[in-house]
């Protein structure tokens, strides 16, 4: 009877299978989440959007239902995008948005197992990493015939490849300099301003080593994302203009990447990873043992809660000239959708509307990549940390990664030799030279 | 008396400092788990929390559809772990004990099976079920228990130790097929069957990029998708994390106490009398 | 009944004990399997739809994949990762779960009890097994080290320094996995008949007697089984390496499934990271049909 059982239940639940089925294939398709507002394609109301999608009032007025994909509101904020979607919908009452938000260490396998299998959401969110692939495999539709007047357009640049605008950026954010008030306090020296270099920086932290043995001076991760923009704070870049060779191993980047290296085997005033035990740069910094640190706008929210000392931030020194991180995520519009109209309205809206932007302001979340000072300003008024005032100014100096289309292996190669030089076994000139060689081997620019 | 004495305190010596070392990342995810968010990872650790709270379990309780969640993970477990059971141990019947064609090249086709890495074949698999239709059911994340070779592989090695000769009475005695799998097959087996569900159970409610993949809808999200969700592109809140995991582990656990009953030492239940 | 009906019989009986598994078989498992066999012959980039008309004559490039990979560097370096992890995994990780299976094979009180803590480092996330294995090897606070010091050894600096970093994966894998083999084991020795060790202790046979007459050659398929799927799963080695290290350093632990995981989902080169896949395949299937050829040398089902 046991056997019996087992068996009837089987049969329940293959029946509960089969019938709990709700959408099938196609529908999915439609559903498909809202990426930033442009989907041009060939179909008849493109003509049509090209006046009309700069109006807030909806182009066409037939009901579609499209899905968005997201993993930026993973952790804490989905109630705030969800609150922007009720905002958004009283102004498109015909435009319901079915929102996804996925964790972001498997958002990325997911979302290319969709799209490669065709059932990929309306519009969706990428990483710069990803964005850069997925725009030059032709997977993303163009963006055109919205408004992005309202939108930085340095970071509207960053998602126009070869031309062609694939990306709105949602959100943006930039690395700025923390510093431990206190320690510097400790040490008698002035904290930084807005328009230190590194050799400022370098004074400063050996003064805050001297404070003890686990007390550090400064970090900055010695990878690929800090590279590219310190070489860019000495005037070099890693591609040549027209992106068609490697520049890696110029004699600015040399310069920059030994800067970076040295200060941890030579002055030390930046810990090894040996000396790191297995803390983060965060948790270094929230013990109190660390006077200043490179990391993004992001962490303010979290250094407000955990660290017991005083804090604020300036912006991060420079070279010989000062360059700034430009982190953002794209939203795109698949190019298969079949409401791309109505998809890239909805991106256009939640990346450069000003309910939005208060929304996300006010919420701690992150920063709208427009331009409107005045929405803007409100995120000003916001503390700690106090010096708000340097997270503007740096984006007078933003710098752009080099996307290519081998973008992911590129950052891999040049972060592995990096941190081979953070170790003392080789050169910073020496990993950059067999960066270099690495990279025209394997990648093939245009 | 007292050797016995002497030898039962040195096994619980020995096989409670083995079990510390087992469970020093449990410790850690425990302790975690009542920690509030700043505190979280200083070294040397904290074992104990210093301010010591429940912050971390409401969150996780208000912080997605934690009962929805759960059903879905319970359904689609122990559909799974049911399915696995009958449909391996029936293919493994035959692999053991019948002789067929083709039956040693099948199974060496179940055993090539297990050799090729899942994220190649992540892909294909997916345009299949979306051709089926089968993509956002449960069917989609409860079908595939129909094969699984590591199963059948396990209840093949047990099935061949049976001795032949309990098949050969049942068979005269008039007994069918399906009768020697029902009446001695599947008792004889009872522990391996019992760790196969535990295993299987297992398997099936931690998976979590096969479910993320097919099940895009909301109401399907099974407890690891919505534990997942606390992994932001940044920072991830860890203590909320561990104490969704521990929580997670609980029925896993159960399943594993349940099955413990199976577990008798020396097991020849109905096979002589047939 | 001659052989030959009774051969029909035996099949037409077969059938519907084969049929749910089989079918199973054939969706879920040849068909994706075919499929990524002719993936590996083109240069797919992962991302393009695979239901896109013209798909294969578009992409379809033959064997340049495999001679690609086999005409490298990195193929052979990542095998001996591999191998490394796997000559050190394998004998210790047997040790451990036979220790543990014979361990909790007494029907002692309380025994429950050790069943759940040894298996609980298998229900563990590998998300929080990393993180305190990170700091269990930490150079300076971690208690490895503190423990060698006790016995005046320098401990190195584990997962940061290349030569010590597969070690480091190893001690973490075991660790995860000796309580689930210890199971199987386990469910191995319970199905050897108390009658056997009865009518061994009659003819006055020793703990270490019976062992080594009783006890191993009667769990030698429960062995080979084990034997089996953790060589198979060990070349598969992935969540602990993308996590504790990610490949690194320098490369000391890129093994066979992260380069395909990253070359499928990083670097958007799907084809090529087939390709790979089947070449791995290659080799553990020749392993393992060694095995099954070995084990009439060793393997007692009676």
């Amino acid at each position: 009877m046991k056997k019996a059982l087992a068996v009837a239940m089987v049969l329940v639940m293959v029946l509960g299978m089969v019938g709990c089925g709700s959408t099938d294939a196609s529908t999915t398709d439609a559903t498909v989440t809202t990426d930033t507002t442009n989907t041009t394609d060939t179909t008849a109301t493109t003509a049509e959007t090209d006046t009309t999608a700069a109006d807030t009032t909806s182009v066409s007025t037939d009901p579609v239902t499209i899905t968005y994909c997201n993993f930026n509101a993973s952790g804490a904020n989905e109630a705030v995008l969800a609150s922007m979607y009720e905002k958004f919908h009283e102004q498109y009452p015909n435009i319901t948005v079915e929102i996804e938000t996925i964790g972001y260490s498997d958002y990325f396998t997911q979302m290319q197992t969709r799209v490669a299998g065709g059932t990929a959401p309306d519009c969706y969110e990428l990483n710069i990493e990803n964005f850069a692939a997925y725009a030059s495999n032709g997977v993303l539709a163009e963006i055109s015939g919205v408004d992005t007047s309202g939108i930085n357009q340095t970071a509207l640049k960053a998602f126009n490849v070869d031309g062609v605008q694939y990306g709105i950026p949602g959100c943006f954010s930039n690395v700025v300099l923390v510093y431990n008030k206190d320690l510097f306090d400790q040490a008698g020296i002035a904290y930084p301003t807005n328009d230190w270099t590194w050799d400022d920086a370098q004074t400063a932290a050996e003064a805050i080593r001297a404070l003890g043995d686990d007390i550090y001076g400064v970090y900055a991760p010695i990878t690929y994302n800090e590279f590219f923009k310190v070489a860019a704070q000495y005037g070099g870049s890693l591609l040549n203009a027209d992106k068609t060779e490697f520049t890696v191993n110029s004699p600015e980047n040399i310069t920059a990447a030994t800067m970076m290296v040295e200060r941890v085997t030579k002055s030390n005033v930046q810990p090894t990873t040996a000396q790191m035990g297995s803390m983060g740069d965060w948790d270094l910094f929230e013990s109190g043992k660390l006077g200043m640190i490179a990391t993004g706008i992001w962490s303010f929210s979290t250094f407000a809660d955990a660290c017991k000392f005083n804090w604020d931030i300036a912006v991060e020194p420079g070279g010989t000239q000062k360059a700034t991180h430009f982190f953002s995520n794209a939203y795109v519009v698949n190019v298969d959708s079949k409401n791309k109209e109505a998809a890239t309205t909805w991106i256009n809206w939640l990346a450069s509307s000003a309910d939005a932007a208060n929304l996300r302001i006010a919420a701690g979340w992150d920063l709208p990549a427009i331009t409107d000072q005045t929405v803007l300003n409100t995120y000003l008024e916001l503390t700690p940390p106090d010096n708000r005032e340097a997270v503007f100014e740096s984006l007078n100096y933003l710098v752009v990664p080099p996307i290519i289309k081998d973008y992911s292996m590129m950052s891999d190669i040049i972060t592995e030799k990096l941190s081979l030089a953070a170790t003392g076994s080789i050169t910073a000139e020496e990993a950059l030279n067999q960066a270099q060689e690495e990279l025209t081997s394997t990648i093939t620019l245009k | 008396m007292i050797k016995n004495k002497a030898k039962s305190v040195l096994f619980h010596i020995v096989a409670l400092a083995v079990g510390m070392i087992a469970m020093i990342p449990f410790f850690w995810m425990v302790s975690t788990s009542f920690k509030s968010q700043g505190a979280l990872m200083t070294l040397p650790i904290q074992w104990i929390p210093s301010a010591p709270t429940l912050e971390a379990y409401t969150r996780v309780f208000s912080m997605f559809p934690f009962a929805r969640a759960i059903f879905n993970s319970l359904f689609i477990a122990v559909s799974y772990t049911l399915i696995t059971i009958l449909a391996s141990s029936m293919a493994a019947f035959v692999f053991a004990k019948m002789q067929i064609p083709f039956a040693n090249g099948l199974f060496k086709v179940y055993l090539a099976s297990m050799m090729i890495p899942t994220q190649i074949t992540l892909i294909p698999l997916f345009v299949v079920m979306n051709k089926i239709g089968l993509i956002n059911t449960y069917g989609s994340v409860i079908f595939p228990s129909l094969f699984r070779a590591f199963a059948v592989f396990m209840l093949v090695q047990t099935m061949k130790t049976i001795p032949n000769d309990f098949l050969e009475a049942a068979r005269i005695d008039g007994a069918n097929p399906f009768q020697i799998y029902r009446k001695i097959m599947m008792p004889m087996c009872a522990p391996t069957i019992a760790t196969l569900c535990v295993t299987t159970f297992m398997d099936s409610w931690n998976d979590y990029l096969w479910p993320l993949v097919m099940l895009s809808n909301k109401n399907f999200m099974t407890l690891p998708l919505a534990l997942n969700q606390l992994n932001g592109q940044y920072a991830t809140q860890y203590n909320v994390l561990m104490a969704g995991s521990l929580l997670s582990m609980l029925p896993i656990i159960i399943v594993y106490i349940f099955a413990q009953r199976y577990f008798k030492s020396g097991l020849m239940a109905g096979g002589i009398k047939g | 009944m001659t052989k030959k009906k009774k051969a029909i019989m035996e099949t037409l009986h077969a059938f519907p004990f084969l049929l749910p598994s089989v079918i199973g078989l054939f969706i879920f498992c040849l068909i994706p399997l075919v499929i990524s066999v002719f993936l590996s012959m083109t240069d797919w980039n992962g991302l393009e739809k695979l239901t896109s008309s013209g798909f294969f004559a578009k992409h379809f490039i033959g064997l340049e994949n495999y001679i690609k990979i086999l005409s490298g560097k990195e193929f052979y370096q990542v095998l001996l990762n591999t191998c490394y992890f796997i000559v050190l995994y394998i004998p210790l990780m047997l040790a451990a779960s036979i220790g543990i299976a014979m361990l909790l094979n007494s029907p002692r009180k309380g025994i429950g009890l050790y069943r759940i803590l040894y298996y609980i480092p298998v229900l563990t996330s590998w998300v929080a097994g990393a993180l305190i294995w990170r700091w269990v090897l930490s150079p300076q606070y971690g208690i490895m080290n503190n423990i060698l010091a006790m016995f005046h050894i320098t401990g190195p600096n584990w997962l940061q320094d290349a030569k010590w970093a597969m070690p480091a994966i190893v001690m973490a894998s075991v660790w995860k996995d000796m309580g689930f083999f210890g199971l199987i084991l386990l469910s191995g020795l319970q199905g050897i008949s108390k009658s056997y060790y009865e009518a061994a202790k009659v003819d006055g046979a020793g703990k270490w007697k019976q062992f080594s007459s009783i006890t191993l050659p009667l769990l030698t398929p429960t062995l080979f089984f084990v034997l089996v799927v953790a060589l198979i799963n060990s070349f598969q080695l992935f969540p602990q390496v993308m996590i504790m290290t990610d490949g690194g350093p320098n490369g000391a632990t890129q093994v066979m499934v992260e380069r395909i995981y990253n070359y499928g989902f990083r670097y958007f080169k799907m084809g090529y990271a087939a390709a790979f896949s089947w070449l791995l395949f290659i080799i553990i299937f020749a392993l393992t049909s060694l095995q099954l050829k070995m084990q009439k040398g060793w393997v007692h089902y009676d």
